[in-house]
C-alpha cells in the first residue's frame, strides 16, 4: 500500500495529461517568457506542489494521520536522517550518535548541544525521552507500535528500554519520530487530536501564514546549523490534476513537483530551467492471492503458473510501452538491484530477465502436469489457467502494462483478463485478498534493510481471505516457515553479515515461489526549476530521494538549496 | 392555504426521503475509511502494521455499533447541525470544510449560471424576433459548444488562453502570491480575475440551451392573437418583443433556471478540477474518494437542501404567476 495514495494524485489526470503533454510540446516554444519569478535581489522564495489536491486543512500534527507533509522533516526533525535513495549511513540531525546494547534492549542516543526551539527555549534530551514516553502511553499516537520507555542519563542522552530485542525498531525510531517540546506538548490536552496552528520545532523552516489554499514558511534563522537554510520563503499550494502540475511547472509557477509526465524529456526540451531527476524505488509488481490454505482460490495458486508468468513477460517491451522508458529492471528478491545489491545472496537474483522466454515458461507448466487445450490455453484438472487481474481505473501506466502482458502472456497459453475499479474497491479487495492478481507496488520502508520488504512475506502480517491484513503487510497470503524463521532470526541481531545469511534463506524461497511477481522498478520523476533556487539532488548526487512529498527528505533538500544568482 | 400546505408537507416528506438515501448510499461504497487513511499516511513514510489499531482509535470507527442506531444517531446530529468530522481533512470538521469552499462555489457557478441564463434569454428572445436573420445562425454555433465535453472544452480554453497568449491564469481561485482572503480591493480584484476564466467555459458551454429555449418559446408566442392586437394598436416593435412575447417566453425557461440554480453547488467538479479551483466540488471528490462518510454525507445534504430549496420556490413562484397551477380539476 506503500504510496499508493501518492499515484492516485499524480496520476489521476494522466490520461487527459496526453492533450497537456502534446499541447506542452507546442507551448513550450511561447510560453517560456511568461515565466513569473517571485525572487527579488533582497527575498528568495520557491513553490512546491507537494500533491495537495483541494482545500488544504491546517494540521501541523506530526502524530495526526493527516499533518501537512512539511510537518515531518523541514518543521520537526528526526534524530537521524535516513536517506532511503542511497546506502549511506544515518546522518544526525538532532541526535549525534546512537548506539545498541548487545541483545538489542537498549538504545542509548547522544543528543546535539545547541539547538533551540522556533520560540528559543533549548532543546535537551528531555524533549527526546518526552516524545518517546508520549507515544508508549498513548495508543491513537502509537503507529510504528513502539514498546519502550524513554529516560535521560544526562542533559544530552537519552535511554531507550525495549520489552524485546528491537534492532527492527531502530530505522523508525531513530528516522521516523518528529522531536517535539516539551514545554509546549505537556500543556496540550489532547494531543491526538490538536491541529497544532502554531508548530515549535527545531527545523530550518517555521510556519508563516496559512490559508486553505496555500500556504508557506519562512527561514528558521535560528537555526543550529550555520549557514543553513539560504531561500527565505517555501509556499506550498494545492493542484487538482497532472495537467494543471504541468502547466504550472511549465510556466514557472511552480519550483518543485513530483509527477509522471509522458514525454517529460521533450517537454521540458524548450526550457533550459527546467530540470528532472528519475529515483525508481517501487517495484511494480503483480501481487498474488497465492495461498490456498488461507482461501485463495485460482491458477495463481500453483507456483508453477507464477514462474510461467515471471519467466512469459517482456520486460523491455513493458517498460518501453507502459513505463515510459524511465523504469529500472527490477529484482525476483524484491530488493532495489541499485541499492541493495550488497543485499542479494545470489548474483543470478540481482535482476529479473529483462526479455520473454516462452519456452521456460510452457515447459514449467508442462512439467507441472499442465497440458494445452483446444484453445490454445493450458489447463489441468479441467481448469483453464485463466487469470483476472484488478487494477485501479485511471492508473493508464498500469492498464496498459497489462494490455501488453495479456497478448504476451497469451502466446505462452496463459489467458489474463482485467477488472477497473475504482482505487476504494481495490484497495479493498487487496488488504481482504479477494483478488486472483493486483497490479500494485512495493514501496519504501524506513530503511534501506531488507526487513521492511520481507515483512511483505512474513506469516504474522497476513490473515484469512475476507480479513483485512496488515497494512503494507502480507496481501498475497503467503506463509513459508522457512522464511518466518530466517526473518525472526535476522531479526534479532544487529550484524549485517548474519542478517544477509538469514536473508539469503528468504530469498531462495520467495524467488522460487514468487508470491509477488516482479516487473520494474517504477520510474519516480521529479521536476525542478533552476530559476529561483539551485542544488536540487540529481542522479549523480542523491543526497536526499528527491520527490517533492517525500518527508524528511524534504527538509534536507530545502536546507541544501541555493538562491539562484 | 390547502395548496401551500400540501407543498410543504411533500416537501419535508421528500426532505426526510434525501436525508436517509444520504446516510444508506455512502455506506454501500467499497472501501472502508481506516484503510484510506492508512494509505494516505503511508504516501508520506513507511506504515508499520500497528497504524491501523492507532488510527481505529483516533477516529473513533465504530462498525460494530447496529446500524439502526447509527442512523438514529446521524439524524440527531442533523438536526443540531452537528455534520460531524471530516476523515479527509481531518481532524477539520465538515461543517467548517463546507464554510470554506461553499462561497468560492457559489461566487463562480452562480455569478456564471446567471450570466449564461440573461446572455441566453436576451441572446434568444432577438433571434426568436427576428428569425431568418443572421442571428439564427448562433443557434448551431452554440448548441455545438454545448455538446462538447465539457472538461474537453476547458481544457482547450486553457490552453489557448492560459498557457498560450498568457491572458488568464492556470489555476486557482486567486492570486496566493498576492493579497490573502478578505475583503479587500486587492483580493477581489485577483478573485474576479482568477475566476473569469472558468465562468467563460461555463457560459459557453450553457448559453446555448437557454438560446434554444427562449428562440422557440418566442416564435410560438409571436403567433398568439395578442401580439397581432398589440402591433395593430400600433405599439413599438421593441415594446411588443420585450414585454408582450418575450415575458410570456421566458417563463418556460425560468423554471428551468431556479433548478439550475439549485444544482449549482453540484454541477461544478469538473470546473473546479480543471481549474484547480478552492470550491466544494473539489471537497466532494476528494471526499468520495477517501470514503469519507461525514463530509460526502454534508455535501450532499447541502445539494439536497439548495435543490429543494429552488424547487419549493419555483412551486410557489408558478402559483402567484399562472393561477391556473393552483386550481383543482
Amino acid at each position: 500500500m506503500f504510496l499508493t495514495s501518492q499515484r492516485k494524485r499524480t496520476r489521476r489526470g494522466v490520461t487527459t495529461a496526453t492533450l497537456l503533454a502534446a499541447t506542452a510540446l507546442v507551448v513550450s516554444g511561447c510560453s517560456s517568457g511568461s515565466s513569473t519569478t517571485s525572487a527579488t535581489a533582497s527575498t528568495s522564495t520557491i513553490t512546491v506542489f507537494n500533491g495537495a489536491t483541494g482545500t488544504i486543512a491546517e494540521n501541523f500534527n506530526p502524530f495526526s494521520p493527516t499533518f501537512l507533509q512539511p510537518t515531518d522533516g523541514v518543521i520537526y526533525e528526526p534524530l537521524f536522517y535516513y536517506n532511503l535513495a542511497s546506502t549511506a549511513a544515518p546522518k544526525p540531525e538532532l541526535g549525534t550518535t546512537y548506539k545498541w546494547n548487545s541483545d538489542g534492549t537498549r538504545l542509548t542516543i547522544t543528543t546535539r548541544a545547541g539547538v533551540k526551539w522556533t520560540d528559543g527555549q533549548p532543546f535537551t534530551a528531555a524533549d527526546v525521552a518526552y516524545t518517546f514516553n508520549l507515544i508508549h502511553k498513548s495508543p491513537a499516537l502509537n503507529t510504528s507500535g513502539l514498546n519502550a520507555t524513554a529516560s535521560t542519563t544526562g542533559p544530552n542522552t537519552v535511554v531507550l528500554n525495549f520489552k524485546t530485542t528491537s534492532f527492527t525498531q531502530e530505522a523508525q525510531v531513530l528516522g521516523n519520530t518528529a522531536i517535539i517540546p516539551e514545554h509546549i506538548w505537556s500543556k496540550i490536552t489532547d494531543p491526538a487530536k490538536d491541529i497544532n496552528a502554531n508548530p515549535v520545532g527545531t527545523g530550518p523552516y517555521k510556519l508563516k501564514t496559512f490559508t486553505p489554499e496555500s500556504y508557506s514558511l519562512t527561514k528558521n534563522t535560528d537555526y543550529w546549523q550555520a549557514g543553513e537554510p539560504q531561500i527565505d520563503t517555501v509556499r506550498y499550494i494545492s493542484l487538482a490534476t497532472a495537467d494543471a502540475a504541468a502547466g504550472a511547472l511549465l510556466a514557472g509557477q511552480v519550483d518543485w513537483m513530483s509527477a509522471f509526465l509522458p514525454n517529460l524529456k521533450q517537454l521540458v526540451a524548450g526550457h533550459p530551467n527546467i530540470t528532472y531527476v528519475n529515483t525508481p524505488a517501487l517495484t511494480t509488481s503483480l501481487f498474488t492471492c497465492s495461498n490456498t490454505n488461507l482461501g485463495c482460490t485460482g491458477p495463481q495458486t500453483d507456483p508453477a503458473v507464477r514462474q510461467a508468468i515471471y519467466y512469459a513477460i517482456d520486460r523491455t517491451q513493458l517498460n518501453k510501452l507502459a513505463g515510459g522508458g524511465y523504469a529500472v529492471p527490477a529484482s525476483p528478491t524484491m530488493l532495489l538491484p541499485a541499492r541493495d545489491q550488497a543485499w542479494i545472496a545470489n548474483p543470478a537474483n540481482v535482476t529479473a530477465p529483462q526479455v520473454a522466454n516462452p519456452s521456460k515458461a510452457t515447459s514449467i507448466l508442462e512439467a507441472a502436469g499442465y497440458t494445452k487445450g483446444p484453445d490454445g490455453i493450458y489447463q489441468k484438472n479441467g481448469q483453464r489457467v485463466s487469470l483476472t487481474v484488478q487494477v485501479v481505473a485511471g492508473y493508464s501506466d498500469y492498464i496498459s502494462a497489462i494490455s501488453v502482458m495479456t497478448s504476451e502472456l497469451k502466446a505462452v497459453g496463459i489467458e489474463l483478463k482485467s477488472t477497473q475499479l475504482s482505487y476504494n474497491a481495490w484497495n479493498s479487495n487487496e488488504t481482504m485478498g479477494k483478488f486472483q492478481l493486483t497490479m500494485d507496488s512495493i514501496g519504501l520502508g524506513a530503511s534501506s534493510n531488507p526487513n521492511f520488504t520481507y515483512q511483505r512475506y512474513a506469516t504474522a502480517n497476513t490473515t484469512k481471505v475476507g480479513e483485512v491484513a496488515a497494512s503494507t503487510g502480507n496481501y498475497a497470503r503467503y506463509s513459508n516457515p522457512t522464511v518466518d524463521a530466517a526473518v525472526a532470526t535476522a531479526a534479532a541481531t544487529n550484524d549485517p553479515a548474519a542478517q544477509k545469511a538469514q536473508y539469503a534463506i528468504v530469498q531462495k524461497e520467495i524467488v522460487r515461489d514468487l508470491p509477488y511477481i516482479p516487473i520494474y522498478v517504477n520510474s519516480t520523476l521529479t521536476e525542478f526549476n533552476t530559476t529561483n533556487a539551485v542544488g536540487w539532488p540529481s542522479n549523480t548526487n542523491t543526497y536526499a530521494f528527491p520527490a517533492s512529498w517525500k518527508s524528511w527528505d524534504n527538509g534536507i533538500v530545502l536546507k541544501a538549496l541555493k538562491p539562484a544568482k | 392555504m390547502r395548496f401551500y400546505l400540501q407543498k410543504v408537507v411533500f416537501y419535508v416528506v421528500a426532505f426526510w426521503a434525501a436525508l436517509t438515501l444520504n446516510f444508506f448510499i455512502p455506506r454501500l461504497m467499497p472501501g472502508d475509511p481506516v484503510d484510506i487513511m492508512l494509505s494516505k499516511l503511508s504516501a508520506k513514510g513507511p506504515v508499520t502494521p500497528a497504524a491501523r489499531h492507532a488510527i481505529e482509535l483516533l477516529l473513533g470507527t465504530n462498525t460494530s455499533q447496529p446500524i439502526y442506531s447509527q442512523y438514529w444517531e446521524y439524524l440527531v446530529k442533523v438536526f443540531h447541525g452537528d455534520l460531524g468530522v471530516s476523515v479527509t481533512y481531518y481532524p477539520a470538521t465538515v461543517s467548517s470544510i463546507i464554510g470554506q469552499t461553499l462561497p468560492w462555489t457559489i461566487s463562480l457557478i452562480g455569478l456564471a449560471t446567471i450570466i449564461s441564463f440573461i446572455l441566453g434569454i436576451g441572446l434568444g428572445q432577438l433571434a426568436g424576433w427576428k428569425r431568418g436573420s443572421w442571428l439564427d445562425n448562433l443557434l448551431p454555433v452554440t448548441t455545438m459548444f454545448q455538446s462538447i465535453p465539457y472538461f474537453w472544452l476547458a481544457l482547450i480554453l486553457v490552453y489557448l488562453l492560459s498557457s498560450r497568449l498568457s491572458l488568464f491564469p492556470l489555476f486557482g481561485g486567486y492570486d496566493i502570491n498576492g493579497a490573502p482572503p478578505g475583503l479587500s480591493f486587492a483580493f477581489i480584484r485577483s478573485a474576479l480575475y482568477y475566476g473569469t476564466l472558468p465562468a467563460l467555459t461555463i457560459v459557453i458551454s450553457s448559453v446555448g440551451g437557454w438560446i434554444l429555449g427562449m428562440r422557440n418559446m418566442m416564435v410560438a408566442t409571436l403567433s398568439e392573437d395578442y401580439i397581432l392586437t398589440a402591433e395593430a394598436k400600433g405599439l413599438t416593435s421593441r415594446r411588443i418583443m420585450t414585454t408582450y412575447a418575450g415575458r410570456n417566453a421566458v417563463l418556460p425557461s425560468l423554471s428551468g433556471f431556479a433548478i439550475s440554480l439549485g444544482f449549482v453547488v453540484a454541477g461544478s467538479i469538473v470546473t473546479e478540477e480543471v481549474f484547480s479551483y478552492p470550491g466544494i466540488g473539489s471537497a466532494l471528490l476528494n471526499a468520495v474518494q477517501n470514503n469519507d462518510y461525514s463530509l460526502m454525507q454534508g455535501i450532499f445534504l447541502v445539494i439536497t437542501l439548495s435543490v429543494l430549496g429552488a424547487n419549493l420556490l419555483v412551486d410557489f413562484l408558478y402559483a402567484i404567476i399562472d393561477p391556473r397551477t393552483r386550481a383543482r380539476a
